[in-house]
């Protein structure tokens, strides 16, 4: 299912919100409610945005995000070219950034984005400095290597594979230091 | 004859009240001179790596130049009681040769204060706090003195940077070699510290959320007491030179009218 929510960075004036390795989130409080199950894991997917495609890409599941016209003449971004695991061991890791220009951070539980559940209203992506260290054998929140710009969505993963997913972000372009 | 005995006695007079007031100014200006040196805010090491710490040497120069100037107050008393030509005259051209060393004091006091500006502060902050490799020995014990400093400085000031956090996040600097972009976004010092040392929110100091962190910059703890710093030697010394002249002009117009 694809929810009208669209991920963004929050508006409040934080100067921590984009630095040059990391960007914060506002968390998706309620989003997931009619969707998800308690167990459900809510994953963020970060994807590069450069090189915007005009072209189709259908989705695996749902019923994805559809940009109909010409077919793609420059490079396809990472976002438009994405296409949801079918599960979770087939899930990108951080380690994969820069050959499949995305990857997924498990974010927390469905139960967790519930309207009732008293959770930090900011998400950081990139806080985990121990990330790429273990092996990048699981999906951990790594510092993001360059510049970007990044469009990012949430992905809800049952156990039979994607349920719902929000419509990515804007493009979000990270500092850089002169 | 009685009357200019008179003037003669009421310039006496005003030449030992001049010297008096001269005296006490020299003791001040000394006091003064040796607090500015004393370095009580810490300050100097940002001074030092510079490279241009005239604002010390003028206020070195003024520790003397207030001793001296006390001495010579009391030379002239006495010259001018006992109306001695050559005690006078001694007086006259140690007290020019003072005149000349308080006024160069004084000019590098005012004209180096302008060289302190902001920008100064900040490239000096990005290139030598917590510099990882260094060319030789001096250039370590400079940055150390900078990097110790600046910690310092924003854990008592609670401030961050120059202008602010951003500093650190707009420029590239040798912290950001040593320190990684997402554990450091700027120094540990600009997190709000408890009494341990450790911040009271870390992820609320790397976010930048209002009370976790240290929105201030630095620059006006630093320009402040250098601000006072200068401008106390400068015009405290314009003010004891103009009085020093008047008292000069006077002496000498009373050592031409006294026989031998």
């Amino acid at each position: 299912a694809l929810l009208p929510y669209v991920p963004r960075v929050p508006p409040v004036a934080l100067p921590g919100k984009l630095t040059a390795t990391t960007f914060a989130l506002e968390r998706p409080c309620c989003v997931f409610d009619r969707h998800a199950a308690a167990s459900d894991t809510v994953w963020l997917v970060v994807a590069f945005a450069n090189g915007e495609a005009r072209g189709h890409a259908p989705w695996g599941w749902g019923r994805g995000d559809p940009r109909h016209g010409r077919s793609a003449r420059c490079v396809p971004a990472a976002s438009a070219a994405f296409r949801n695991p079918p599960s979770r061991a087939s899930v990108p890791r951080y380690a994969q950034l820069p050959t499949a220009r995305s990857y997924m951070i498990p974010e927390a539980t469905a139960a967790t984005s519930a309207c009732s559940s008293p959770h930090a209203a900011v998400l950081r992506v990139g806080g985990d400095t121990a990330c790429g260290d273990r092996g990048g054998q699981d999906p951990c929140n790594g510092p993001l290597p360059s510049p970007g710009p990044y469009r990012v969505k949430f992905l809800v993963m049952g156990c039979q594979g994607p349920k719902a997913e929000t419509r990515w972000s804007d493009p979000i372009l990270l500092r850089t230091g002169r | 004859m009685a009357k200019s005995d008179d003037g003669m006695r009421i310039l006496q007079g005003l030449l030992v009240f001049g010297n008096v007031i001269i005296g006490m100014c020299g003791i001040a200006l000394t006091a003064e001179c040796i607090f500015f040196v004393s370095d009580p805010h810490g300050l100097y090491p940002l001074l030092e790596a510079t490279g241009n710490n005239d604002i010390y040497a003028a206020a070195w120069i003024g520790i003397f130049v207030g001793f001296a100037l006390f001495a010579l107050s009391i030379l002239g008393i006495i010259a001018v009681i006992k109306s001695s030509r050559t005690l006078l005259l001694v007086y006259i051209i140690l007290m020019l040769i003072t005149y000349a060393f308080e006024m160069a004091s004084c000019i590098t006091a005012a004209t180096h204060r302008d060289f302190l500006t902001p920008n100064l502060f900040l490239k000096q902050m990005l290139e030598q706090y917590h510099k990882p490799e260094t060319d030789n020995n001096k250039d370590k014990w400079m940055s150390e003195g900078v990097t110790k400093t600046w910690d310092k400085l924003m854990l008592q000031n609670k401030c961050c940077g120059v202008q602010g956090p951003s500093d650190w996040q707009d420029y590239t600097s040798a912290f950001r070699v040593t320190h990684n972009d997402a554990d450091f976004p700027w120094p540990r010092n600009c997190c709000v510290l408890d009494t341990q040392g450790s911040p009271v929110n870390l992820d609320g100091c790397k976010l930048g959320v209002p009370g976790y962190y240290n929105s201030n910059g630095c620059y006006d703890a630093i320009s402040g007491p250098m601000n006072t710093h200068a401008w106390g030697v400068a015009w405290f010394g314009f003010a004891i030179l103009c009085w020093t002249f008047c008292v000069l002009l006077g002496t000498m117009f009373y050592w031409s009218r006294i026989g031998y």
